[in-house]
């Protein structure tokens, strides 16, 4: 049976899913509308990009959880390190590529990441979890 | 007279920027992470809840490592 720190975070990432996907669809139409294809491009990639990191917080902290606390901690600190390596490269690949709406991008991304926080808060907030563990 | 140089630094000034942008949320996520531990060593009962508002804590830390990496695109 799931117990309520699987639901809160299951309903985390079905709705930080479909934010992802609501912003996507906004700033390609607001990245077309100033930059055409590769305000597109940009906005699709900023949108994906930061919800894949929530979306991988999420599912450390709920697996780790599941694991010793040795391993939860490997598990999140590891992860963290390497979500930042992969942005860090992605990050750079983009810098130097042809054409790309970098603005579009940008305001993709802190959209995503803001509207993520707004979400774990509000649930966090609104959660029960239970104060004895199992 | 001319200035001398005594020193000279190349390179882009950007590269300052992510240093910055990581040195921020590296010191939030282990202050979180330790004051986590901390609790949950003296309150081991809390532990899933304390793990529950970690993930609250880090995610608002790396909200601001995600901005700082991805400004260079706007103040280029």
């Amino acid at each position: 049976m799931a117990n309520s720190s699987d639901t809160l975070f299951s309903k985390a990432l079905r709705l930080s899913t479909l934010l992802a996907v609501a912003i996507a669809l906004v700033g390609s139409l607001l990245g077309y509308l100033f930059y055409q294809l590769p305000g597109v491009f940009a906005a699709l990639l900023g949108a994906g990009v930061s919800a894949l990191f929530g979306i991988m917080t999420i599912l450390s902290i709920w697996f780790g959880g599941k694991l010793s606390l040795n391993g939860f901690y490997a598990l999140v600190l590891g992860g963290w390190l390497f979500k930042f390596l992969l942005f860090a490269g992605v990050l750079l690949a983009l810098q130097n590529a042809e054409g790309f709406a970098g603005p579009v991008f940008f305001f993709a991304v802190v959209a995503t990441v803001l509207g993520g926080l707004a979400i774990d808060s509000w649930l966090v907030l609104k959660g029960r979890v239970p104060t004895v563990g199992k | 007279m001319d200035a001398v140089n005594i020193a000279e630094l190349t390179g882009n000034i950007a590269v300052v920027g992510y240093g910055l942008a990581a040195i921020g949320p590296g010191i939030g996520v282990g202050l979180v992470v330790s004051k986590t531990i901390e609790s949950i060593a003296r309150q081991p009962e809390l532990a899933g809840r304390l793990q529950v508002t970690m993930w609250l804590g880090i995610a608002f830390t790396e909200a601001l490592a995600l901005i700082g990496l991805a400004t260079p695109f706007i103040f280029v």
